[in-house]
């Protein structure tokens, strides 16, 4: 049973890091504002979504009620974020299409 | 002038930056305050003011002269951002611009007479206010907002157990209102909580601060001493300092909430509280 619990939790671990440096990643190398923003918003929803799965299921290794509440809690923090984080990215590229700011393509390079 | 300020400034900075060679070095264990101070505040401050969190309790009691004034200078702060930056001006009011963009090149023109129309393909219509519509914001942000608050109220209530209290509580509040000036209009906020309430609110709670403290004077105890509310209230005197404690970090939180949504609308509209972000 601890192996097992471990093992999930370093699997889930493991999946945030990727999408963690993946997005970290993308940050620094897209061409433009929009395909930056792209990668930002993935890197805190998933990443962040996989990483408190993990932290939720080592803190239920001894079940009781309390560590139950305290993984309900940290539950209710992925919800917010994955509400909250896709909405703040709509908005800010919402605002960048209202300001007149271009995509970039590949024939039109500035973006 | 400017230079004599700045002299003035250097000379300042110079004299705290050397101020600052006679004090006891970090984490010295000789040091006054790890000798004294601390070891005091471990030991008694639970037994003397039933507050788990020993972080809330040197605030809000042992230093609760300090916390007042910190509550004042934010007061002021938002008093000079409203004396600095509101404009009253009314009269002048200019004319209503119409923008359109041009698609391909993302030139924006500008026109100051009402009537013009453009169907053009190629041009498009800006909203003048640059006010975003856009209904997925609005739907979420109506969902957070409650959330949000209720969280602020569990921040303030619960700062006496865990880490919080006035100040943040305070902030998280005026940020729903900012968040619902932003995600619907500035004009929707200033209903919802107008400018005087606002005015009056961030003075309030300097003077539940200040009030209950002089409660103390009146019950024939120092100022801020808030055992002596056990006299009025049907507690023991250590289960009083509690209670003043919440009672002066709900003052707190409504001063932090008005000045952050003070400063806020002052800044975004420019003074004027008709239009913005």
């Amino acid at each position: 049973m601890h192996i097992l619990i471990n093992s999930i939790v370093i699997g889930l671990l493991f999946i945030g890091l990727i999408f963690f440096t993946g997005g970290t990643l993308g940050i620094l190398r897209m061409p433009d504002f929009y395909t930056r923003l792209h990668p930002a918003g993935k890197l805190d929803t998933m990443g962040l979504m996989s990483f408190v799965f993990a932290f939720c299921i080592y803190n239920l290794e001894h079940l009781t009620w309390d560590s139950l509440i305290v993984s309900l809690k940290m539950l209710l923090i992925v919800f917010f974020v994955s509400l909250s984080s896709p909405t703040a990215t709509h908005a800010i590229v919402d605002a960048g299409i209202r300001a007149g700011l271009k995509p970039w393509t590949k024939k039109n390079k500035e973006g | 002038m400017k230079k004599v300020a700045l002299i003035v400034v250097i000379l300042c900075g110079a004299i705290l930056i050397h101020a600052t060679s006679e004090f006891p070095k970090w984490g010295e264990i000789n040091s006054p305050a790890s000798l004294h101070v601390s070891p005091y505040y471990i030991k008694y401050s639970v037994e003397q003011t039933d507050v788990p969190n020993i972080v809330t309790s040197v605030l809000a009691d042992y230093r609760g002269f300090d916390t007042m004034f910190e509550t004042t200078v934010i007061f002021c702060a938002g008093l000079a951002c409203f004396l600095l930056l509101r404009i009253f001006n009314d009269k002048e009011e200019e004319t209503e611009s119409i923008f359109y963009r041009h698609i391909p090149s993302g030139i924006i023109i500008e026109f100051k007479n009402h009537e013009v129309d453009i169907r053009d393909e190629d041009f498009e219509l800006i909203d003048s206010k640059f006010v975003p519509y856009d209904l997925i914001i609005k739907t979420v942000c109506r969902i957070l907002i409650p959330f949000i608050q209720i969280f602020a109220l569990y921040v303030v209530a619960h700062g006496d157990f865990s880490p919080g209290g006035g100040f943040q509580g305070g902030v998280i509040l005026g940020a729903s209102i900012i968040l619902l000036a932003i995600s619907f209009n500035l004009k929707t906020a200033i209903e919802k909580i107008s400018e005087k309430t606002l005015g009056v609110l961030s003075a309030i709670g300097v003077f539940i601060y200040a009030g209950i403290g002089c409660l103390c004077l009146i019950l024939k105890g120092h100022f801020l001493d808030y055992g002596k509310l056990a006299k009025i209230l049907p507690i023991d005197p250590v289960k009083a300092r509690a209670i003043g404690m919440l009672g002066v970090e709900i003052g707190v939180a409504i001063t932090v909430m008005a000045v952050m949504i003070i400063i806020y609308i002052n800044i975004a509209s420019q003074g004027k509280h008709q239009e913005g972000l």
